[in-house]
């Protein structure tokens, strides 16, 4: 009992004192919990236009099938779209302001009504193939949405589409979803990282050693410092994600509890790496370094099922691809794996539980000689 | 007095180096994520906008047969053929975004003159996927019906013209800016901390007592950083031009090398700055992060900037790697060297503004 109680006051002498010096570095404490609302806010503002390509259309006709063309591409959910004039289209497209233009020609009413062929002038802006391929394929969409309305008769071959949930999820609350779990992951590990390395650093790390207390109880006062200060960075980026990004949880219990067991793996991890690196230097450069392939290789951007299958059995060997499925799950009710909920959640603590263990095994071993 | 001077920087660039190789976790640190997100590009970049397809073909008749031949050919998804039951498992498995059924009378209402329907299950957990399935079948349509020659209904085809001379893969287009996003955490983080530091282990006592010109201890220290950043940005450009991404046609090469060099000069000459004007290693690492990751998202680093609203454009014109990003791109992918020029010089005058800083920055702190 008495060494239970014991091990509690190392714990909270440890999370005070982590705490307190965080506190002390006034600039670092307010600027760590502003990285991962930032990493959030920046990410949010590239993604705005949604991938729909800028586009100029010259209507060098005007009549109501060119009308009717142009609602048309207007309804094919891929364009930005605006008239212009041959010229200042010609200018939009070479100064790089747009990715395509398309080109109505002075004939297209003419030649629709006596159903001679008519060609429309495309020119695009082949910068890279994300933007290309989508004006490729939502050109020829528009041409069959134009002759479905105007000549339903004529083309009868139709798409028949029937949707998995009933409202389409925009790509923002999708990917805002998955960015809160990388801000989570780069909050967790620089609180905790920098800490553990800093006692490195300065040599505390002796006095930490030399003391009776357990390994254990010392990993575990300073992670829980690091949760602390990481709560502040957590509910700043919650509450951009619902409030001004507008992304309602449908599970709120799962995001609050999913939220703090990511944190907890990152947090542990953090401290492992410190422990293991020594210097925060060569500590920020591999978190933040990994932080970027991470978000790329775990799904962010859809489920890793979509991918290569090589992309696939590595994303499955870091937690963050898990914290991604479970997260969506909370947010929007998605199932992105077909391991099932709880297996997702047993499979990150079993990374939380494995992490701290290391952390504590690695302390343990450590010698301030190293 | 000049040849002091030049001493002097040397002998700061050396100390500096020495100290970073001496430090293999250091190297490691910054050498293995970039490989690692290479590796991951490479490894991820057959499936980059192509969702995988289930296709069922009932149909056994001519134009059935036909529809299946241009969902293949169409190179707009990963087209797996399938039984019913296969794809029911392949959806139900998340292993595919769609599940595209040719009915098993398509012929003949086609021939007939019926509306054909093809039937189109979509997982529409988002619209970026979503999008592609809802445009690659009707652009699948379109193709069917244009394979009818003169015979087609579809009377409008495209006449496409690329303003460019090659198509660049997405993947291929997100390697630059990540160098870019490199260049300016390596610089920043490696140099604001190596600066820092000497405050923090008083060593600067030593250099600022010396003889040594500010300017010399600035300029050494930059060096120093500047050559491990641009030896960081070269290792990753290179592996880039090894594996086909990122090479640039001659001439070219050296105008990618230059913007390597004055992003990666910027860069550790702002992280001097910074170190030199804050002394203490904790803040400077979270302000030199979040200014790398404001300069590398306001660049119009992860989308196409000349695409985005006007008033991000307006902001990334105050950014100086937005230059770098832009001159980069235009040297590598399209050979061409369109405002060069005004993106080197916004980019050189950034790089002398940040030394001028640092100067001025480890000269107030001797004041206080």
């Amino acid at each position: 009992m008495a060494q239970v109680t014991y091990n509690l006051r190392v714990i909270w002498a440890c999370m005070k004192k982590d705490i307190k010096v965080s506190l002390t570095d006034r600039v670092f404490a307010i600027l760590g919990v502003f990285l991962s609302v930032n990493f959030l806010i920046l990410f949010s503002l590239f993604v705005l236009s949604g991938g729909q390509a800028p586009t100029a259309v010259v209507m060098n006709d005007t009549g109501p099938y060119a009308q009717q063309f142009y609602q048309a591409m207007a309804g094919a959910h891929s364009f930005v779209l605006r008239k212009a004039s041959a010229s200042e289209a010609h200018t939009l497209i070479q100064t790089g302001r747009i990715v395509a233009v398309v080109t109505i020609p002075a004939d297209f009413d003419t030649r629709i009504q006596n159903n001679e062929p008519v060609k429309v002038g495309v020119d695009i802006n082949n910068l890279n193939t994300d933007f290309t391929n989508d004006i490729r394929r939502a050109v020829p969409l528009s041409i069959t949405s134009f002759y479905a309305k105007a000549f339903p008769d004529v083309v009868t071959v139709v798409p028949k589409e029937s949707d998995q949930y009933r409202q389409d999820t925009d790509y923002i609350p999708y990917l805002t979803v998955s960015i809160l779990v990388i801000a989570l992951v780069v909050g967790g590990l620089l609180q905790s990282g920098t800490s553990a390395a800093r006692e490195w650093e300065n040599a505390t790390m002796k006095e930490l050693l030399l003391s009776p207390a357990s390994r254990w109880a010392v990993v575990t006062g300073k992670m829980l410092g690091a949760l602390v200060m990481s709560l502040a960075s957590v509910l700043i980026v919650l509450a951009v994600l619902i409030f001004v990004i507008g992304v309602r949880p449908m599970h709120w219990g799962e995001v609050i509890g999913f939220t703090l067991l990511t944190l907890t793996i990152f947090i542990a991890l953090g401290t492992l790496l410190g422990t293991l690196l020594k210097q925060r230097q060569a500590f920020m450069g591999l978190a933040f370094g990994t932080a970027i392939p991470l978000f790329f290789l775990s799904g962010a951007f859809g489920p890793i099922s979509f991918n290569t299958p090589a992309i696939q059995v590595i994303a499955q060997i870091f937690p963050v691809y898990y914290a991604i499925v479970v997260q969506q799950h909370a947010f929007h009710g998605f199932n992105l794996n077909t391991y099932g909920l709880w297996l997702n959640v047993f499979i990150l603590c079993g990374y939380a539980f494995g992490l701290m263990s290391l952390a504590a095994l690695v302390l343990r071993r450590s010698t301030v000689a190293n | 007095m000049k040849s002091s001077f030049f001493r002097s920087v040397w002998a700061i660039l050396k100390k500096d180096l020495r100290v970073w190789l001496s430090n293999r976790r250091n190297i490691a640190a910054t050498i293995v994520p970039p490989l690692a997100f290479l590796l991951i590009q490479a490894l991820g970049a057959v499936a980059v906008g192509r969702s995988p397809v289930a296709l069922v073909t009932l149909d056994q008749g001519v134009k059935g047969q036909q529809m299946q031949q241009i969902f293949h050919s169409a190179d707009v998804s990963r087209v797996t053929d399938a039984t019913p039951q296969q794809a029911k498992q392949l959806y139900d498995n998340i292993q595919v975004i769609a599940v595209i059924t040719i009915p098993r009378n398509f012929t003949q209402r086609v021939t007939a003159h019926d509306v054909s329907p093809v039937n189109v299950q979509v997982n529409n957990l988002n619209l970026d996927f979503t999008n592609d399935v809802r445009r690659s079948v009707p652009d699948a349509i379109t193709q069917f019906y244009q394979a009818q020659g003169s015979s087609s209904p579809i009377k409008v085809t495209v006449q496409e013209q690329d303003v460019r001379l090659r198509d660049v893969q997405l993947f291929q287009y997100s390697v630059l800016p990540t160098i870019i996003l490199l260049l300016t955490l390596s610089g920043l983080v490696t140099s604001s901390i190596a600066t820092a530091r000497e405050w923090e282990t008083r060593t600067v006592k030593e250099l600022l007592l010396s003889p040594t010109a500010h300017s010399a201890i600035i300029v050494g220290k930059v060096l120093a950083g500047f050559v491990t950043t641009f030896l960081l940005g070269m290792l990753v450009f290179l592996l880039g031009a090894a594996l086909n991404w990122t090479r640039p046609e001659g001439v070219y090469w050296l105008t990618s090398i230059v913007v390597l060099a004055i992003t990666a000069l910027f860069s550790t000459g702002l992280g001097v700055a910074l170190g030199a004007a804050l002394h203490k290693s904790q803040p400077v690492i979270a302000i030199s992060v979040n200014i790398a990751i404001y300069l590398f998202f306001l660049a119009g680093g992860i989308g196409v900037i000349a695409f985005e609203p006007a008033w991000l454009q307006n902001i990334a014109a105050y950014v100086p790697l937005t230059y770098g990003i832009h001159a980069l791109e235009q040297a590598v992918f399209y050979s061409s060297s369109d405002l060069f020029g005004r993106d080197i010089l916004i980019l050189g005058l950034c790089a002398l503004a940040t030394l001028a800083l640092g100067v001025l920055s480890m000269r107030r702190s001797i004041v206080s």
